[in-house]
């Protein structure tokens, strides 16, 4: 496949004229992975991706201008959350980034951060603790970022079903709701084959 | 590998530890001229969680370099005066490109803090920042993301 240099640009670098061009980098696309505490997002990242899960450290900034007090000067309240990710090559030119949401919520700021340019979310559930998921469902709602929500089966228990998670959750219809195993690779990448599916419907959209 | 926590109230924020970084200029774009003169230093009224290793910056750097941004070495970029931590940086970048969190988990640097970083050394004419033009990916790229994880076992 052909390199396409208009999406994926070299900008602000100081540059001696006649230097040599810049290297060829891949273009990068990412999905997130969020959920609730201890649900099963860094095993989902690990299970797809050709590298150990790497962590990240980000200073998350909670803004809360706006709700609380609207107008009031800016309160910025900074933590310090991990962030778990992992790679996927597809080729030459493009690489897939499958980050994992912290289960802090509130950091608005950094979600919106994460968020950015994203293709779509998986939103993984546990059925003993659904409403764990609540959060990063309103947000990705909000967001108009497509997602889907995968309950995570944990060796194949299920408190509830794959409908009654649905009726659980009241997302739209268009939003996918599955099941799979967050431990094992083949289940993990048919879950954001939906989640592309979902990406794709939105790019197809958009662009008529 | 130890690199300075700037979460740690306890890491060197003595002046002088890194002179050529004190105070830069508050944008990520602008960095410190690795050539010119010292930048004068100004007394910063931000004092939330100063970041040492930033010269005090807190903005988180260039929106436009975003997590999975990929970063790669300028082709003959003349060699240049570097703390530990931006040749930290520019030493990771000479294999192959890498993204912006590649660089900050590797590193044990704080996303924010490579992320101003990798603006400085973009500024200084050493790294290459590769941004997207559009913000959202196309209905082709997704297609080969597709049948890229289609392909997989
Ligand atoms: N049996 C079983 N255990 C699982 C499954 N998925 C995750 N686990 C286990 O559940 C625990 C939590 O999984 P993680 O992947 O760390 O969950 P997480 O969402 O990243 O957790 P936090 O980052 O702490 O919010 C780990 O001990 C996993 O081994 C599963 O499908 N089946
Ligand atoms: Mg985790």
């Amino acid at each position: 496949m052909d390199f396409d240099p208009s999406a994926n640009r070299v900008v602000g670098t100081a540059r001696i004229p006649g230097a040599p061009a810049p290297k060829k980098a891949p273009v990068p696309v990412k999905i997130i992975v969020a959920g609730g505490f201890g649900v099963g997002k860094t095993t989902t990242v690990g299970a797809i991706s050709e590298i150990s899960p790497l962590t990240t450290e980000a200073e998350m900034t909670s803004e809360s201008v706006g709700i609380d007090n609207p107008g009031q000067a800016t309160m910025k309240t900074g933590t310090t959350v991990a962030m778990d990710f992992g790679v996927l090559t597809i080729d030459q030119t493009l690489k897939l980034y499958i980050f994992g949401t912290p289960g802090q919520t509130r950091f608005a700021f950094m979600w919106d951060d994460l968020v950015k340019g994203a293709l779509g979310a998986l939103v993984v559930v546990d059925t003993n603790r659904i409403d764990d998921c609540y959060p990063a469902v309103d947000y990705f709602e909000r967001a108009g970022l497509p997602f889907v929500v995968g309950i995570n089966t944990f060796n194949g228990q299920m408190s509830y079903s794959v409908e009654e998670v649905r009726w659980a959750l009241a997302v739209r219809e268009d939003v996918p709701v599955i099941s799979f195993d967050a431990r094992f690779r083949a289940s993990v990448r048919d879950a954001l084959l939906v989640v592309l599916d979902q990406a794709l419907d939105k790019a197809i959209r958009m662009k008529s | 590998m130890t690199y300075p926590d700037p979460d740690d109230p306890v890491a060197p924020a003595r002046p002088g530890v890194r002179p050529f970084l004190q105070s830069g200029p508050q944008h990520s774009t602008g960095g410190y001229t690795p050539t010119g003169e010292q930048p004068p230093v100004e007394s910063s009224t931000n004092t939330l969680r100063p970041f040492v290793i930033t010269s005090g910056r807190t903005d988180g750097g260039d929106p436009d370099i975003g997590m999975e941004t990929q970063v790669t070495l300028v082709p003959g970029a003349p060699p240049s005066r570097l703390s530990p931590e931006t040749r930290a940086i520019v030493a990771l970048c000479e294999e192959s490109p890498i993204s912006v969190a590649e660089i900050s988990a590797r590193l044990r640097l704080h996303l924010g803090v490579t992320r101003i970083l990798v603006g400085d050394l973009r500024a200084t004419g050493q790294l290459d920042v590769h941004v997207l033009d559009n913000d959202t990916p196309d209905p082709d790229t997704i297609m080969r993301v597709i049948r890229g994880l289609r392909s997989i076992s």
